[in-house]
C-alpha cells in the first residue's frame, strides 16, 4: 500500500518537476538533460550521448540512471547500447549514425512501468562537403563594355546539410567581394570582371561539418572572352559579278581586345555553308571581300569573332545577311535537241527544236533572248536563217537535209556561247551499246558502252508509259565522255522508255531504247482470267496482259492456281507474253476455280477467281454413243421389217386372219332358221367380209359354286365400275393388245345397263373365273382386240330385244377352256386365242358367249388355225345354241345366275381344235 | 637586369608587357569615356583648363626615350600609386556628392581605379624581374590635399583623369619599349601592337 502511494507521489512529482517553471526562470524544469545538444554528425561515424539526471529528481521521485530508457523516435534503443556510468548519468553508444534518427529521447521508467520522457536532442545526421572539382569560367561580353564571368563547378556529393558555396577571386593585393551562387550549388556569375590582370578564382564550400576549398583557378579574364558577334553586318556589291563586300561593326575596341574572324556564306536556298579562309580573317577588321561567288546569285553571310590569339571563345554567328552578285554572260550555251516529225512529208521535216533554260548558274543572270541560227550544210548557197526567241522551243519547216542549228543565250551582261545541234538527213552512225539502267536511291541511273568512234555528246530521252496519256518526252545530254547519267525527276512504280543516242562530229547514231523502273511493286491488280474453250478433260484460259500503269513493274510471270471444289490446287507458272493457256487434265464433270497472278519482282497481285466446269463427255462422246445405238435401232428396225416381211404371211395369220365369211358358210346355207330371221345378205354390204373386229370371251368355272361367291364376284363389280368410271382400265385392257388402239369404254350410269352395255359394246371381254376345286378363281380378262362395230348389234339387240325369239339371235357356243392359269391379259391375242384353244377340256368347265352385233353372222374370237373346218365350227354353233344357251346378258347382270345356269361340259373326247356341241 | 636572362623571366616580362599595354589601352579607352561622363555629369566645360594637379607627375617628359626601363618603370609606378590615390578620393567624394543617385559615374571609377591598380601591380612585377627592389609607398603617404570646394574637387577629378589618359598613352608606350628585344638577350620582338 504504501509502494503504491510512492509511485503516486513519485509520478506527480516528475510532472510537477516537467511541468513547472524552474529557478533559472524557464517555463519547464526538467529532471536531466541530453549531452550533447542537437548536434551535427557525420554519417556512418559513431556517437555517444549522455543523458545526466537532476540531483533533485533522485530525491523525491526515486530516479536513477539505471532507469533511463533512450528511444530513437518511439522505438527503443537496445540496452546493450546503454551504460550506467553512474547514478545520475547514462549514456547511449551508436556505432554508426546512419541508424540514427531524431528526436533522440532519454526517458525514465518510473516503478509502476510509467514511461516518463525526460529530455530530448534533434540529431542532424550529414556529410562534409567535398572539394569542388571541375571549375571553369567563361567571359560573356553582355554589352560594348559590360563583361560578365560566369564560373561553374561540380559541387560534389549531396551532404544532407545546409551547405554555402561561395566563388571567391582575387588579384594578388586585392579581394573581391564573393560570388554567392543563388538557388543553384554549381555556378556563379561575377559582374565586375576586369582584364588583364591575373586573376584568382577558386570555389569555396562550406556546412556544419566543415569546409572545403576548390583548386584555384589563375587566369586573365581576358582570356576566356566570349564576345558578343559583329553587328551591322551588311552586304553589297561589288564591281566584279563574283565579289561582294561585306561591313561589320565590333563590340569591343581593338584598344582592348584584338579580333579576328570567321566568315560563311552560302548560296540562300542552300544549306551549304562555305567558309572563308580562317588566314584571310585572322586580324582586326571592321570588312571583308568575299571573292569568288557565282554572278547573279544571292547569298547569304555571316561572321563571327574571337580574341585575335585564339584564347577564349568564339562568339556566336552574327545574324545573316543577303547580298546579290550583278550579272555576268552566260558561261555556257542552252542543251539543245530536236524532234523531227517526218510524218506530213518525207521530203519536208518539221523540226521542233528544243533546248533547256540555262541553270541559274550558267545563266549568270535574267536570259533575255535566245538567238537561233540554222545553216543548211547540204547547200553552201543557201543563206542563214536567224531567229530571236523568247521561249525554249522553235519550230521550223524544213527540207530533208543536213543542217547546223546554233543557239546562243543572251542576258544583260552578254552572250552566251553558242550550242551547235548537228541534224543530219539520217541517223546512220553507230549506235551505244550495253545500254542499261541501275536505280540509285530516288535516281535512275542509265549506263551504256560507247560506240568505236568519237562521240561529241549523248542525248539520253526517257518518257513516262502510260496507257491513258501520251509519252512526254523528256531529255537531257551528257558529255561523250560520260558512259552513265543519272536521271532525276524518276517516279517510282512507273514504266520509263529510256533511248540514247550518241552525237558525232558528223551526223547522229540510230537511237538504243530500254524499260525501267525506279523501283517495282507488284501490280495493281490481277489479270483477268476467263475460259476460251472447256472440255471434258481441259480448258482454254485466257485473259489480257495488264495495262503499263496497272503493272508497277516488270511481269516476270503469270501463276494460274486452279483446284477443284474439294481443294486440290494446282498451280502453274505462265511466260508473261502469253495470253493463253491450256489446263490439262482436268476431271470432268467438275468445278474449278481458276486464279491468276501477275508476279513482278517486288510481288504478285491476283486477279478475282474464276469458276468453271468441265464437260461431262468429250467432244465426239456424245456421236460416239448416239449414233451406233441410232445404226442399232435401225438395224433391229430393218430387220424386224424384214422378218415381218418375210413372216408375213404368218403375221396375217395371226393379227389378220382370214375370217370366215359366215354368209358364205355352208350353215348359212343350210339354217334355215337364221335366214328366214336374218337379212344376211344386207349385213353382208354393212360388214363385208374383213371388218370383223373383236370377240369377247367370258369364262366361268363353273363347277364350283363357292367360285361364284361374293367375294369372287367382286371384280366383277370393281370390273363394272372400272368400265363405268375409268377410262384407262378398259382402254389399258384393250391396249395390252396386240395392234389395238386404244378405245374410250362406253359407260353408263346405269350398273344394269351397263352390264346390258358391256355385252353389247366394243369391249368384249372375256371374264375367266378359274376355280378349280378349291382353287381360288381367278379372273381373267380378255379383250377383243376388234374394231367391228358391234353397237350395230346393240341396236339390233335392241330392236329383238322384245322378241320372244331373242335368244334365238343370239348364237352362244360352248367351249373347252383348259387356260387356268390364264391371267395376264397383256398376252397377245394370238396366244390368248391358242390357249383358249389348248384349253383342258377336263378341268375347265366355260362357256363361250359368242356375240353378234346385230345379225353379223361373222364368226368372233375363234382361233383361225383350229377353225380351219368352218363346217364343223358351224356345227358347233349350232349345237350350242339348240343345247344350253346362256344369255349373256344374265351372266353380266346377275353372276349369281351362272350357278343356277346347267354346267356344260366338254366331252373328253374333244381335244384341241375341237369343239363339240353338247 | 640579370633575372632578364633566364627564358621563363624574358617570356614573363613579355608576358606582363604585353598584356601592361592592353590594360594600358583598355584603360586609356574607359578614362576617355569616364572623362565624357564626368564631364557631363559634373557639369563641367569639356574644353576647360585645369592646371596641373598636385601629386601627379607629368607623363610629358623631355628625353624620353634616353631612359632606361627601369626608370619607365619607375617613373610609371609613382604615377599610378599616385592615381590610385587620387581616383580613390575621388570616388569618395563622388558618393559623398551624389550618394547612389549616380551609381553608373561610380562604378565606372571604381573600375578605372581597379584598372589603376591592376596596372601598379603589372608595373610592381616588372620591377621584381628586373630585380629590383620596389619602392615602398610613403607610409605617411601624399600629403593631405587641402580642403577644396565642390567645384574645385570636380575640377580637380578633371585634371586627374586627363592625365591618367595621358599616362595611359605614356605607359603603353613605355611598356612596347621594354618589350623590345634587349640587345644582350636577344629577345624576340613583344607580341604588343600599338594601340
Amino acid at each position: 500500500m504504501f509502494s503504491r502511494w510512492n509511485w503516486v507521489a513519485c509520478g506527480f512529482y516528475l510532472v510537477l518537476n516537467i511541468c513547472s517553471p524552474d529557478a533559472s526562470g524557464g517555463l519547464v524544469q526538467s529532471c536531466g538533460h541530453i549531452i550533447p545538444e542537437s548536434p551535427v554528425l557525420p554519417l556512418g561515424s559513431n556517437f555517444t550521448a549522455l543523458c545526466i539526471l537532476n540531483e533533485s529528481c533522485l530525491d523525491f521521485g526515486n530516479i536513477y540512471a539505471n532507469q533511463i530508457i533512450w528511444k530513437i523516435k518511439n522505438r527503443v534503443v537496445p540496452k546493450e547500447q546503454y551504460r550506467e556510468i553512474n547514478r545520475t548519468v547514462s549514456s547511449v553508444t551508436f556505432n554508426d549514425t546512419s541508424s540514427l534518427d531524431s528526436p533522440l529521447t532519454c526517458n525514465i521508467l518510473a516503478d509502476g512501468q510509467i514511461e516518463q520522457n525526460i529530455y530530448g536532442i534533434t540529431v542532424t545526421v550529414g556529410l562534409a562537403p567535398e572539394k569542388p572539382k571541375n571549375l571553369s569560367c567563361i567571359v560573356h561580353q553582355v554589352s560594348k563594355l559590360t563583361y560578365h564571368m560566369t564560373c561553374t563547378w561540380d559541387p560534389g556529393r549531396h551532404t544532407f546539410l545546409d551547405t554555402k558555396f561561395r566563388l571567391r577571386y582575387s588579384w594578388p593585393e586585392d579581394i573581391f567581394p564573393d560570388c554567392i551562387p543563388k538557388n543553384v550549388n554549381n555556378s556563379c556569375t561575377i559582374h565586375d570582371v576586369h582584364f588583364f590582370v591575373n586573376t584568382e578564382i577558386w570555389v569555396e564550400a562550406a556546412n556544419a561539418l566543415g569546409k572545403a576549398e576548390s583548386d584555384p583557378l589563375v587566369l586573365d579574364p581576358v582570356d576566356i572572352v566570349k564576345p558578343l558577334s559583329p553587328q551591322n553586318v551588311s552586304v553589297t556589291p561589288a564591281i566584279l559579278p563574283t565579289v561582294l563586300q561585306l561591313t561589320w561593326e565590333n563590340w569591343i575596341s581593338h584598344t582592348v581586345i584584338r579580333l579576328k574572324f570567321n566568315i560563311r556564306y552560302r548560296v540562300v536556298g542552300d544549306t551549304h555553308w562555305i567558309e572563308v579562309p580562317s588566314e584571310d580573317t585572322a586580324s582586326e577588321r571592321t570588312s571583308f571581300s568575299v571573292q569568288g561567288l557565282r554572278p547573279y546569285t544571292e547569298y547569304a553571310f555571316s561572321i563571327r569573332c574571337m580574341k585575335e590569339d585564339g584564347v577564349g571563345y568564339w562568339s556566336d554567328w552574327s545574324e545573316e545577311r543577303t547580298g546579290i552578285t550583278t550579272e555576268d554572260k552566260p558561261s555556257k550555251g542552252p542543251p539543245i535537241w530536236r524532234i523531227i516529225d517526218a510524218s506530213h512529208s518525207p521530203a519536208c521535216w518539221t523540226v521542233h527544236l528544243l533546248w533547256k533554260a540555262l541553270k541559274r548558274f550558267e545563266a549568270n543572270g535574267v536570259i533575255l533572248q535566245y538567238e537561233v541560227t540554222v545553216r543548211d550544210k547540204s547547200s553552201l548557197s543557201s543563206p542563214l536563217k536567224k531567229y530571236n526567241v523568247t521561249s525554249t522551243n522553235h519550230t521550223l519547216q524544213l527540207p530533208n537535209g543536213t543542217y547546223e542549228v546554233t543557239v546562243i543565250a543572251r542576258n544583260s551582261a552578254g552572250a552566251s556561247p553558242p550550242s551547235v545541234l548537228l541534224i543530219p538527213a539520217s541517223n546512220s552512225k553507230a549506235p551505244v551499246k550495253n545500254l542499261s539502267t541501275l536505280p540509285k536511291h530516288d535516281k535512275l541511273w542509265v549506263g551504256w558502252t560507247a560506240p568505236n568512234s568519237y562521240v561529241l555528246k549523248y542525248v539520253i530521252e526517257w518518257c513516262l508509259m502510260s496507257s491513258s496519256s501520251d509519252c512526254f518526252l523528256e531529255w537531257q545530254i551528257a558529255p561523250g565522255d560520260a558512259q552513265g547519267i543519272d536521271l532525276k525527276g524518276i517516279k517510282p512504280f512507273k514504266c520509263y522508255l529510256i533511248t540514247v543516242y550518241p552525237l558525232y562530229a558528223d551526223g547522229q547514231g540510230s537511237g538504243q531504247s530500254v524499260k525501267a523502273y525506279l523501283k517495282q511493286d507488284r501490280p495493281s491488280k490481277g489479270p483477268i482470267v476467263q475460259t476460251k474453250k472447256v472440255g471434258k478433260a481441259e480448258a482454254v484460259l485466257t485473259w489480257n496482259h495488264l495495262t503499263v500503269d496497272e503493272q508497277n513493274g516488270f511481269i516476270r510471270n503469270y501463276t494460274i492456281v486452279y483446284k477443284t471444289i474439294d481443294g486440290n490446287e494446282t498451280v502453274v507458272t505462265v511466260d508473261p507474253s502469253k495470253t493463253e493457256y491450256t489446263l490439262s487434265p482436268l476431271t470432268s464433270d467438275t468445278l474449278y476455280t481458276v486464279r491468276m497472278m501477275a508476279s513482278t519482282d517486288n510481288g504478285s497481285r491476283s486477279g478475282p477467281d474464276f469458276t468453271f466446269t468441265t464437260q461431262k463427255f468429250g467432244k465426239g462422246e456424245i456421236e460416239a454413243i448416239v449414233v451406233p445405238v441410232c445404226l442399232a435401232f435401225l438395224l433391229i428396225v430393218l430387220l424386224g421389217v424384214l422378218f415381218c416381211f418375210n413372216k408375213r404371211d404368218l403375221i396375217k395369220k395371226h393379227i389378220w386372219p382370214i375370217v370366215p365369211d359366215p354368209s358364205k358358210s355352208n350353215i348359212a346355207q343350210w339354217s334355215p332358221q337364221v335366214p328366214a330371221k336374218h337379212n344376211f345378205n344386207s349385213k353382208d354390204q354393212m360388214y363385208p367380209e374383213g371388218s370383223f373386229t373383236d370377240v369377247s370371251v367370258v369364262e366361268i368355272e363353273a363347277d364350283d359354286k363357292k367360285s361364284f361367291s361374293e367375294q369372287d364376284l367382286k371384280p366383277f363389280d370393281l370390273l363394272k365400275k372400272e368400265k363405268s368410271t375409268s377410262e384407262g382400265h378398259s382402254s389399258g385392257i384393250g391396249g395390252s393388245s396386240c395392234m389395238s388402239s386404244p378405245r374410250q369404254s362406253v359407260s353408263d350410269s346405269d350398273e344394269g345397263e351397263t352390264t346390258q352395255n358391256t355385252s353389247s359394246t366394243v369391249q368384249y371381254s372375256t371374264v375367266v373365273l378359274n376355280g378349280y376345286r378349291d382353287q381360288t378363281p381367278v379372273q381373267v380378262f380378255s379383250r377383243s382386240e376388234s374394231t367391228q362395230p358391234l353397237l350395230y348389234s346393240e341396236e339390233r339387240s335392241e330392236d329383238h330385244a322384245g322378241g320372244a325369239d331373242s335368244i334365238a339371235l343370239r348364237q352362244q357356243y360352248f367351249r373347252q377352256h383348259g387356260g387356268q392359269d390364264e391371267t395376264n391379259t397383256d398376252r397377245p391375242c394370238f396366244e390368248r386365242a391358242k390357249q383358249i384353244t389348248h384349253a383342258d377340256e377336263g378341268d375347265l368347265v366355260g362357256f363361250v358367249q359368242l356375240q353378234f352385233s346385230g345379225q353379223s353372222s361373222q364368226p368372233l374370237g375363234l382361233e383361225v388355225e383350229k377353225n380351219t373346218q368352218e363346217a364343223a365350227l358351224s356345227n358347233v354353233l349350232q349345237t350350242s345354241i339348240e343345247g344350253q344357251t346362256v344369255r349373256p346378258e344374265i351372266v353380266e347382270e346377275n353372276p349369281l345366275s351362272i350357278d343356277e345356269m346347267p354346267k356344260s361340259y366338254l366331252p373328253q373326247t374333244v381335244r384341241q381344235g375341237g369343239y363339240m356341241p353338247q | 637586369m640579370a633575372a632578364a636572362d633566364s627564358p621563363s623571366a624574358a617570356l614573363r616580362r613579355r608576358d606582363l608587357c604585353s598584356r601592361g599595354i592592353r590594360l594600358a589601352g583598355k584603360m586609356r579607352a574607359d578614362v576617355v569615356d569616364l572623362l565624357d561622363a564626368y564631364v557631363e555629369r559634373q557639369g563641367l566645360d569639356a574644353s576647360a583648363s585645369v592646371a596641373a594637379v598636385e601629386g601627379v607627375p607629368l607623363a610629358a617628359v623631355e628625353r624620353w626615350d634616353e631612359q632606361t626601363g627601369t626608370q619607365r618603370l619607375l617613373e610609371n609606378l609613382a604615377a599610378y600609386r599616385a592615381f590610385r590615390a587620387l581616383l580613390a578620393q575621388m570616388l569618395d567624394e563622388q558618393r559623398e556628392q551624389l550618394g547612389e543617385a549616380d551609381a553608373g559615374l561610380g562604378r565606372a571609377l571604381a573600375a578605372v581605379l581597379l584598372q589603376v591598380s591592376a596596372f601598379a601591380y603589372h608595373l610592381e612585377e616588372l620591377l621584381r624581374l628586373e630585380s629590383r627592389g620596389i619602392p615602398g609607398e610613403e607610409e605617411d603617404g601624399p600629403p593631405p590635399p587641402p580642403r577644396l570646394s565642390i567645384f574645385e574637387q570636380k575640377l580637380r577629378g578633371l585634371g586627374v583623369l586627363r592625365e591618367l589618359a595621358q599616362w595611359a598613352v605614356r605607359s603603353a608606350r613605355d611598356l612596347r619599349q621594354l618589350a623590345k628585344p634587349s640587345p644582350a638577350t636577344g629577345a624576340a620582338p613583344g607580341l604588343a601592337e600599338s594601340p
